[in-house]
């Protein structure tokens, strides 16, 4: 398990499906205008369920997407990761031809919260409803949390160091670290992100209990994060998926490093313990910039977690504060999965596709829904902001209480 | 339900469990080709044997699961269909 020095995780390519967006640009074009798609719950079977508003992915086909072989034993949340995994090879123009001749040079990393609850569902259904002789043989891997690794290692041939990181909605940033220590270890190339889909029946009922859903039904009103009027939290479907590359291995196949992942930390803070997050958090961005070389000033923008309690919105703002300094010396933050809800484990890693498109784009995407700020932020509201960046930060946190931070580095910084 | 598994019926459940597409007059002609070349992995050979039971109402012998080939399957099915007839 030795590391090799210089070896560099940079991301090549970017594939996303959001419920703003099913391509990188649709989702990329929607949230740096600010529009929020949270709307009213439409999936079958949880329209008469107490949570009222959620993200939801529309418009997305998989049987046009994906062979029916992979689509008949996979649950919607692998349907996701592997569009997104397309979407991101073609992006990093990473192809079988670059893959054929070593497929061990090419890993999977994926992050579940989970797992595949509407085909479990489905399944569990025909065992109380028909017996044990009804149920499906693919229940036995559509509904586990490492289904997502396993299918696009599958479909695509990688035979490279395989994982899945299930340490909470943080474990999103955690498992892009899981891939820069793979990387660092050796390998070439890790397919590597998180795609959720909690809409279904089962699914909605397990996070009822959560106390820091919101029970709003108003759309607009549902997840402001950072406000007085801030009551919880809306969850989403969807995720992301990249192309992490080792800076060298990027460079030999003459494509663009667009991004460096620079620094990781992660900490525990304990369940629903939101004062305490406070340090947990301020700790993981410490460790991150750490990692990174990175002075706090460096940091150009921070991509909150921005939970929409009001105790976690407030530990989250004094940790950026503790860290990166308050007052005259504050750094735009923003908050951009207000506008489309929390994806659990895809939610971080939607904002780390956001930070590296914002970083090319040099421009900060708003906070959809989010106007009057009561806490000693510069939060990005209303439209996006111009801005050269060159490092940003990604925060996230767990409702189990996991606290993780990644510092991305602007890709022309990477080949300079 | 007693009556022999076909090869289109085959075809037709491979879909149905499996999502693996296979023309049935395709398959009539090679018979000895392995269910991995076609596509069909154990779970769903597992799925066919399940779905095969629960229509005919009764358990099929445990070598089925393992069949290599889907003459190997249909001979092994329906004798056994046919012994229990």
């Amino acid at each position: 398990m030795s590391s090799q020095p210089g070896r560099r995780s940079v991301i090549t390519g970017i594939g996303v499906v959001a419920p703003n967006g099913t391509t990188t640009e649709t989702f990329w074009k929607s949230t740096q205008a600010g529009t929020s798609v949270l709307d009213k719950v439409t999936r079958e079977g949880c329209e008469n369920l107490p949570l009222r508003i959620a993200g939801e992915v529309r418009g997305f086909e998989p049987a046009d997407l994906i062979e029916e072989t992979f689509l008949v034993q996979t649950d919607r949340f692998s349907h996701f990761a592997m569009a997104a995994a397309d979407m991101a090879r073609e992006d990093a123009r990473l192809g079988r031809a670059d893959t054929v001749d070593d497929p061990f040079a090419v890993g999977v990393v994926t992050a579940a919260g989970s797992g595949g609850g509407e085909f479990g569902q489905r399944e569990l259904q025909k065992l109380w409803g028909q017996g044990s002789r009804f149920v499906g043989p693919y229940q036995s891997i559509a509904w586990f949390y490492a289904a997502s690794t396993g299918q696009i290692s599958i479909r695509g041939g990688f035979k490279g160091p395989c994982g899945v990181v299930a340490s909470d909605e943080a474990g999103g940033l955690d498992a892009l670290a899981h891939a820069a220590g793979a990387i660092r270890r050796g390998t070439d190339a890790v397919v590597v992100g998180a795609a959720e889909a909690p809409l279904a029946p089962y699914s909605v009922v397990c996070q009822l209990g959560y106390e820091e859903l919101s029970a709003s039904d108003d759309p607009a009103r549902a997840y402001r994060p950072f406000t007085t009027g801030a009551s919880g939290f809306v969850p989403a479907e969807g995720g992301a998926m990249l192309v992490v590359e080792e800076e060298a291995a990027a460079r030999d196949r003459d494509v663009r490093a667009r991004a460096v992942i620079a620094g990781h930390a992660a900490t525990f803070t304990g369940a629903s313990r939101w004062e305490q997050s406070r340090e947990g958090l301020a700790q993981a961005i410490r460790g991150a910039l750490q990692e990174a070389q990175c002075a706090p000033e460096e940091i150009d923008v921070v991509f909150a977690d921005a939970l929409g309690v009001p105790e976690a919105d407030r530990a989250e703002a004094l940790a950026i504060a503790d860290v990166l300094g308050s007052g005259a010396t504050r750094v735009p933050v923003t908050a951009p999965k207000t506008g489309i809800g929390r994806a659990y484990c895809g939610a971080p890693v939607l904002d780390t596709a956001t930070a590296v498109l914002a970083m090319e784009h040099g421009l900060v995407p708003p906070t959809p829904n989010v106007f009057d700020v009561c806490h000693d932020l510069d939060l990005v509201t209303s439209r996006a902001r111009p801005a050269e960046l060159r490092t940003a930060l990604v925060l996230s946190r767990g409702l189990m209480g996991s606290n993780a931070a990644l510092v991305l580095r602007h890709g022309t910084d990477a080949l300079s | 339900m007693n009556s022999e598994l076909t090869v289109q019926e085959l075809t037709a459940l491979m879909k149905k469990a499996a999502g693996v597409t296979v023309d049935a007059k395709d398959m009539e002609r090679r018979l000895d080709t392995g269910f991995s070349e076609i596509g069909l992995d154990s779970l769903g050979l597992l799925g066919i044997v399940g779905e095969l039971e629960n229509s005919h109402g009764r358990a099929l012998p445990t070598d089925a699961e393992r069949c290599k080939t889907p003459r190997e399957f249909l001979n092994l099915v329906n004798s056994s269909l046919m012994a229990g007839a």
